[in-house]
């Protein structure tokens, strides 16, 4: 299957196909590429709905994970029995809300989607953001899937989080 | 996939449709209309056998049950047709369902499509065209059966929870894109659709895109028909990076979601247009105005 992608808004103008292959490359480099990914691109209004009704917080964001696996330790693959659970999760990009940043910031919208992806499949693979130490663990693991992505594209990404952050 | 949170929410996604399109429905409580089970009619078509034979055809005695009223119109107006009291009770009950549909209907005049779209009407058919740096495009659909129909449960519970209020009904049909460039010999004909599970109208979750290709092929230019013998791309076991770029190419053309909405809002406009201008046909055939 590989990336099930999902376009259920109209507020952002997306290159559907620019967007897979950068969520194919961030799949190469972490070596989930037998993994399916649920991409899912969602309007501001969707997202805080998402946001509401799961995490209780009632606002848009840029990223929810939703990963298929429980019990995940970071940097751990799922050990799946089953074809049908070759699956890492859902991410649902909040790409209005990831357009207003990108305008504010002069950034491309679909690198920031990348930066944002990558942290949202860092979840799905069980890296979290409540502590100091999951904050440093997760970071390093975004670093090091950017560094790799600038490598094979040439591209200057940097990671979503520049602090602890519990938001997302 | 997908699962993760679209099982979560799919249930929700079908109460929340499930008051469409039984506004113009006939209303389900109606005894008349409740189609009887054969179990409940047949003892009557017997019954009434019965009684004819007992009498005997030859003893000269006809029912009454037989000599029914519709034979003998009740109203006259000249012009050579049938006219009964329940022709009478149906004009009735077509002003009233006009007047209501009147009512609700938003505007009197189509919707106007973004983008620069010229819109040609044919019966049902409505054709938007557009050309962009030489290349022309159109988009066809016909709305005759563009809306979905529901299950019995949704409309089950969509009037327990809607009570009083007036569902929606949105036309989402079919489409047919055609991109014709000058210099090529054939048009690229994108057969397009509104995936069911999108009916939501903005509640819930869903998983499908607004609106999906189907298949793909080469067709001569302004061809009605479509050309079985042109190969046909289906996008039903097509690689998802094709596919992709396939979107992208229509989205650069102008067709994205928000032409999609837009279009499902004309083709909803038209629709109801059209069916008023059909019950007033109704009307005027039965009271023979």
């Amino acid at each position: 299957m590989g990336v099930v992608l999902r376009n259920l808004q109209k507020v952002v103008r997306l290159r559907r196909a620019r967007l897979r292959k950068d969520v194919d490359t961030l799949r190469h480099i972490l070596g989930v590429q037998k993994f399916d990914v649920g991409i899912v691109c969602v309007d501001n209004h969707r997202i805080q709905q998402i946001n509401n009704t799961y995490r209780k917080k009632n606002f848009p964001t840029d990223v929810l994970s939703f990963p298929f696996h429980e019990d995940l330790r970071p940097g751990k693959l799922p050990c799946p029995l089953y074809r049908d659970e070759l699956n890492l999760g859902d991410i649902f990009l909040g790409v209005e809300f990831v357009m207003k940043q990108c305008q504010e910031e002069s950034f491309d919208l679909h690198d920031a989607l990348t930066v944002v992806t990558a942290h949202g499949i860092c979840h799905l693979l069980g890296y979290r953001h409540e502590t100091e130490e999951e904050w440093t663990e997760m970071l390093q693991r975004e670093n090091y899937i950017l560094s790799e992505y600038n490598r094979l594209t040439g591209r200057h990404l940097q990671p979503l989080m520049k602090k602890c952050d519990h938001s997302r | 996939m997908l699962k993760s949170v679209v099982r979560a929410v799919g249930t929700a996604v079908r109460i929340s449709s499930a008051t469409a399109s039984t506004a113009r429905a006939l209303p389900l409580s109606c005894p008349t209309l409740c189609s009887p089970t054969s179990a409940t009619s047949r003892p009557f078509t017997r019954s009434l056998w019965m009684l004819n034979s007992s009498n005997g055809a030859s003893s000269g005695y006809r029912s009454k049950l037989f000599s029914s009223r519709v034979l003998q119109p009740s109203v006259s107006c000249g012009c050579g047709g049938l006219h009964t009291e329940g022709d009478k009770a149906f004009g009735d009950f077509l002003t009233d369902e006009i007047k209501e549909e009147v009512k609700i209907q938003k505007n009197k005049s189509l919707p106007k499509m973004s983008g620069g779209w010229e819109l040609e009407m044919n019966g049902t058919e409505a054709k938007l065209k557009k050309s962009v740096s030489g290349e022309k495009i159109s988009v066809t659909f016909n709305i005759n059966n563009s809306i979905p129909p529901n299950f019995e449960e949704e409309a089950e519970q969509g009037q327990q929870k809607s009570g009083e209020e007036e569902p929606e009904i949105v036309s989402t049909p079919n489409f047919v894109i055609e991109v014709t460039k000058q210099a090529a010999k054939h048009s690229l004909v994108f057969d397009c659709h509104f995936p069911e599970d999108e009916m939501s109208h903005g509640e819930g979750e869903d998983e499908s895109d607004i609106f999906a290709i189907r298949e793909v092929s080469f067709q001569p230019e302004g061809d009605t028909e479509w050309k079985e013998t042109s190969y046909t791309l289906n996008t039903d076991s097509l690689d998802w990076a094709l596919y992709d770029h396939l979107m992208d190419f229509l989205a650069d053309r102008g067709i994205d979601n928000t032409f999609a909405d837009e279009l499902m809002e004309l083709s909803t406009s038209i629709e109801h247009q059209e069916y008023i201008k059909f019950l007033e046909e109704l009307q005027g055939f039965v009271k023979c105005k």
